[in-house]
């Protein structure tokens, strides 16, 4: 399936920003269910130098630098992916249980696991503490298969937790969320992450968009569809497998990659240093995933 | 000499080394005698006596403070630079058993060399197994930002540092590596100069390896980093003047010839780096780093960092300017890799190293951890990060409450520490002022990359401790240093420079600019010296004449001390004071002068003047530098000389300061070179001072007062004018206020008259560099002192002194003029040359762990 994406953030500044320096995270990137086709990026004003590379982490990164005088900063990034459907055959049990899958991953030394062991580890916005654990605890079955325990704790997280996207800021401790059991998709990702990684999994926080379907029988919105975030946990047998607790399900065609990281700081989708610019800019940001029609003979 | 002389036979006077029981000497051999490459400094050194030895020590710490070597103490805010201590015995190493610690060293840089280009390459590391990947990804110094960047030529490492000690068998062991910007080796050059100075046909005769070599090496490979072919701009980076070692900043920075520079010097324009200098941005090519890798970029690295340049890291990466030692070579700190060194070379140069490490256990291991756990005592725990300022930790010496805190800390997040074992050091000799002793010794080596492989300096910088019994040797404690001698039987060849220094001669030189900062700084110097000095004449001016035998009436005290305030702009203070304060004014008086707290104080005004020539030092000679310090111990004995009674001549407080400001100005005319740098700070001085000459004419003469009050007041302004003599000579005891506005506004032969200020500020402006987008016609400097010295050229003596209300309104209309004219051309002056920062902020606020 083939998404058109457009994705435009806009700062709007109390005052003059002389000059800024940025990098993004907006391109989407290749997964093992996703190619991006093509890509653009619109600035304005226009960068007055630009570049994009891979990043430690596989992802698209795209830096520039604006040496004009601004009080407006936008920029777009009009994407064509193809999406590969994840099998949707009904949730079998099978596969290692948690025990022999933590015995694995520390003793195995295929490289791919001997890497994934990076995101064991706390990292700049995760940090394990025991209320996460004595929370992950109860979806760890030492003789139940690894991915129905990742399952049982994306539902649970789903179930205990309300979207509430008033209750949190990107700073917003994870031990708050915990406490307030409220947040939003960001929290909840985060929040599994760390559980994943009290429990020995190696867990990554995806960034990407997410399509939103109109309600039955209503034309689609423009702009509506969201930036949004899940997890990914490292399986010994299927590798890195994804699931959003903030939907209860597995990531899906609907869930396309941008960036993936230890958490949101690897992967924040714009982030920089301004030059003036005043007090707390005004940031809007705006998402359309279209469906494209496939073409013949593909 | 051995053990066997008693200590009874020698007299106090007589300088003796015995072996110490229990302790490992370098300088003795297992059978008891000394070795042979200590015989002749140790025999030379008792020959002097004791009494010769402490006039050198003396020497040399008067050298070491005229060239300002300082380690500053992070704790002491106030000591604005501890003295860096140089022990006069210099630690010797045979050039043979030298050849073997310098066989290990290169191996030891080319395999942490290969080590960088792994961590950030293709980690093989981790696929072999010679290192588990937590090893690698806990650490904070594994900067993920610089995945795939290399440096051109053959290095990733260019300079390698090594903390090293000898063993009981003689052989020398690593205690750790420094990769990040490894500080000392400007030290060492400053050691090295000392030592040479004092102790000349000791050095000359002990046939020192020379440490040139390895400063010449260093250069040559900094300009081969270079991006372009052409003339490269090589600068060196530093956190600023607060930091520890700023010092050998500024030191190495002269000494290679390269433009000391802060982050708020450079800037990222168009993906290249720039520096702002007086002529505008100049490209950067090479930056020579002594700030840490995470601190360098808050767009992609700390984002808390104010050391940063926005957009370096992009610029690394495109290749636009390179940096050394690499973004991310702190890495190489960790000290898990020790636990794994021999899997490690093994895997990288087929090979264990041949030098020895300290036996290290990783609590991230569970057999280590096991290890550490029951064998505290006898180990050393060190956090894996020193970023996070944390020290070692010897659990010998803790409680037992808080040994199991400290496991407990460890259990916590085992992957964060490590413990090393306990290593006896060897021991030196010392002179401690009366007697040789020996002090544990540590030596810092250096390699710089060089072609296909390194150069490691002869020597190094050795440190040692503060008694004989120190396990701890750290600069931050005060521990002394020492120069290091590799000496060999024959003279050393001279090393043939002359290939080097031509390719490099001339060229630098011409290429070398002042980066405004450094140019705003000798300008503020200047302001705050002459601010400073006037404030000190008026105060010694007002003791002087309120203690006087003429009585002063009510009128004439309001004045003097009213114009105490206005000049030292202190208010309110004594304006519009009430009698009481006025016939009491010892309190005030004093406040102005030493409440650093308040700004106008003098002592606020020394002390941004000191700080102004921190940040320009590497421009100051060794002389200024002398003077300087003079004025800061000037300044910290002011407190204890101005306590106590007051009623006795408090003014004689003020003349060292007053003397110590003057010798500077004698040095600024004498001894500084004519360019831009003394230009800018001529400026500041005569802007000064043209200021302060308009604020005391006309809070003393512009109000009229009765005759007797009237002289009284007249003196008081030649006296702070320095003029009264003059005065006196030209019109004997004849006091006239028109007279005496002639000789302190219009008389263009008085370097403390007003006209003289303006006339040469005009020749200063005129000789400034012009900046390429300069306009047609006058700048607006120009223009407002041209006014300025029009207006008062033309102003006509008569008219001036006309009162009316009890006020010369004509005079304080032209004052007041003249006073917005100078200011105008000041702020004219700094919105040209200097830079103005924009605060910067972070786009969205991320945390970075930490």
């Amino acid at each position: 399936m083939r998404f058109r994406i457009r994705h435009t953030t806009t700062y709007q500044y109390a005052e003059r920003v002389t000059h800024c320096y940025n990098t993004a995270n907006i391109v989407p990137r290749n997964t093992a269910r996703q190619r991006c086709l093509s890509n653009r990026i619109i600035t304005s004003p226009h960068p007055s130098t630009s570049s994009q590379r891979t990043d430690y982490f596989g992802n698209e990164s795209y830096h520039f630098e604006i040496q004009q005088p601004h009080t407006k900063l936008e920029i777009t990034s009009e994407s064509e992916v193809e999406m590969t459907e994840v099998s949707q055959e009904p949730e079998l049990s099978i596969g290692l249980n948690y025990q022999d899958a933590l015995e694995y991953l520390k003793t195995s030394t295929e490289a791919e696991t001997l890497e994934a062991r990076e995101f064991l580890l706390n990292s700049p916005m995760i940090k394990v503490t025991e209320p996460i654990r004595e929370y992950a605890q109860q979806s760890f079955n030492p003789d139940q298969p690894l991915d129905d325990c990742v399952r049982d704790l994306t539902a649970r997280i789903f179930n205990d937790f309300t979207y509430d996207p008033g209750f949190t800021v990107v700073a917003t401790p994870l031990s708050e969320v915990l406490e307030h059991k409220r947040g939003v998709c960001q929290d909840f990702a985060h929040l599994q992450v760390a559980c994943l990684r009290a429990m020995g999994i190696p867990a990554q926080y995806v960034s990407g968009y997410i399509e939103t379907l109109p309600p039955e029988g209503e034309e689609k919105m423009v702009g509506v569809d969201a930036t949004h975030a899940w997890v990914a946990y490292f399986s010994p047998e299927q590798s890195w497998q994804e699931f959003d607790p903030t939907n209860n399900t597995r990531a899906n065609t609907q869930h396309i990659v941008t960036a993936i990281g230890r958490d949101y700081f690897d992967v924040t989708p714009v982030k920089g240093v301004i030059f003036g610019g005043g007090n707390a800019p005004e940031l809007s940001v705006s998402v359309d995933v279209a469906r494209l029609e496939t073409t013949a003979g593909n | 000499m051995t053990a066997t002389n008693a200590v009874s036979e020698l007299t106090p006077e007589k300088l003796f080394y015995l072996k110490s029981k229990g302790l490992i000497d370098d300088a003795f051999q297992d059978d008891g005698n000394i070795k042979p490459e200590w015989q002749y400094l140790l025999n030379s050194l008792i020959e002097l006596g004791p009494e010769a030895l402490r006039d050198r020590l003396e020497k040399a710490r008067r050298i070491l403070r005229d060239d300002g070597a300082t380690y500053n103490i992070y704790d002491q805010p106030e000591s604005a630079g501890g003295a860096w201590e140089l022990d006069l015995v210099p630690s010797v190493i045979g050039s043979e058993s030298w050849a073997t610690i310098e066989a290990g060293l290169l191996e030891r840089a080319e395999l942490f060399n290969l080590i960088l280009r792994d961590i950030y390459g293709p980690r093989t590391l981790l696929r072999h197994r010679a290192l588990p990947p937590e090893a690698l990804f806990s650490h904070s110094g594994f900067l993920r930002a610089c995945q795939g960047i290399q440096m051109p030529g053959e290095h990733e490492l260019i300079i390698h540092a090594v903390d090293m000690v000898r063993r009981a068998d003689g052989s020398m062991c690593v205690l750790s590596d420094r990769t990040q910007a490894p500080s000392g080796a400007g030290y060492v050059l400053e050691n090295r100069t000392v030592m040479s100075r004092i102790f000349p046909s000791l050095f000359r005769d002990s046939h020192v390896h020379r440490i040139a070599n390895y400063y010449q090496r260093l250069r040559l490979k900094l300009t081969s980093l270079a991006p372009s072919n052409d003339i490269p701009r090589i600068v060196v980076l530093t956190p600023g003047a607060h930091n520890e070692t700023y010092f050998e900043h500024a030191h190495l920075a002269n000494y290679l010839g390269y433009p000391l520079v802060q982050s708020g010097d450079l800037v990222v324009r168009n993906g290249y780096v720039w520096m702002k200098s007086l002529s505008g941005l100049s490209k950067v090519d090479v930056i020579l780093r002594r700030v840490d890798d995470a601190f360098c970029d808050p767009v992609e690295l700390r984002s808390d960092s104010h050391l940063g340049i926005p957009g370096l890291l992009d610029a690394v990466r495109s290749r636009r300017v390179v940096i050394a030692n690499p973004l991310g070579s702190g890495v190489l700190e960790n000290p898990i890799l020790l636990k794994y060194l021999p899997a490690i070379s093994s895997c990288l140069l087929g090979r264990e190293p041949r030098l020895e490490t300290a036996k290290t256990w990783w609590a991230g291991d569970n057999k280590d951890f096991a290890y550490i756990a029951q064998h505290l005592d006898e180990l050393v725990i060190k956090p894996i990060y020193r970023g996070s300022n944390q020290l070692s930790i010897w659990p010998s010496e803790l409680s037992k409450a808080e040994k199991e805190e400290l496991l407990a800390r460890i259990r916590q997040d085992r992957m964060q520490f490590v413990a090393q074992e306990r290593m006896e050091k060897s021991h030196v000799p010392s002179f401690t002022g009366t007697q040789l002793e020996p002090r544990p010794k540590i030596l810092r080596t250096f390699a710089v990359a060089f072609e296909s492989s390194y150069t490691v300096m002869p020597g190094g910088l050795t440190r040692i401790g503060l008694n004989a019994k120190d396990r701890f040797i750290s600069m931050q404690e005060g521990c002394p240093s020492k120069d290091t001698w590799i000496t060999a039987t024959e003279p050393e060849r001279p090393l043939d420079l002359s290939v080097a220094d031509t390719t490099l001669a001339g060229s630098d030189s011409q290429l070398i600019s002042l980066p405004s900062r450094v140019i705003e700084n000798l300008y503020w110097m200047g302001r705050y010296a002459e601010r400073a000095e006037a404030s000190l004449r008026i105060l010694r001016t007002a003791f002087v004449l309120l203690s006087g035998e003429e009585p002063m009436s009510m009128e004439a005290r309001r004045i003097i001390l009213e114009a105490v305030s206005e000049i030292t702009a202190t208010q309110p203070g004594f304006i519009d004071a009430p009698d009481e304060l006025l016939l009491k004014p010892d309190e005030e008086l004093l406040l102005i002068i030493k409440d650093s707290n308040r700004v106008g104080s003098v002592r606020a005004n020394l002390d941004a003047l000191l700080l102004c020539a921190d940040e320009s030092k590497e421009l100051l000679s060794s002389d200024t530098i002398r003077v300087i310090n003079d004025l800061r111990d000037a300044l910290v004995n002011l407190e204890s000389s101005l306590a106590g009674d007051l009623a006795s001549a408090p003014e004689e407080a003020l003349d060292p300061l007053v003397t110590s400001l003057m010798a500077l100005s004698g040095l600024m005319q004498e001894s500084m070179v004519r360019d831009v740098g003394w230009r800018f700070m001529e400026l500041g001085r005569r802007i000064e001072r043209a200021a302060q000459i308009i604020t005391t004419i006309n809070t003393l003469i512009t109000p009229v007062t009765s005759g007797r009050d009237q002289v009284q007041v007249l003196i008081a302004m030649l006296t702070s004018m320095e003029v009264l003599i003059t005065y006196r000579r030209r019109h004997r005891a004849r006091m006239s206020v028109e007279r005496g506005l002639e000789l302190v506004m219009l008389e263009a032969n008085n370097p403390r008259s007003l006209l003289f200020q303006l006339e040469r500020l005009e020749e200063h402006l005129h000789k400034l560099p012009q900046r390429d987008d300069k306009g047609p016609g006058l700048e607006e400097e120009a223009r407002a002192l041209l006014e300025a010295s029009s207006r008062l050229k033309l102003s006509r003596l008569d008219e001036l002194l006309e009162a009316e209300d009890n006020s010369r309104e004509e005079l304080s209309r032209l004052l007041t003029k003249l006073e917005q004219l100078v200011s105008l051309c000041s702020n004219a002056i700094s919105d040209k040359y200097f830079e103005h920062r924009v605060d910067s902020h972070q786009l969205v606020n991320t945390t970075w762990g930490d």
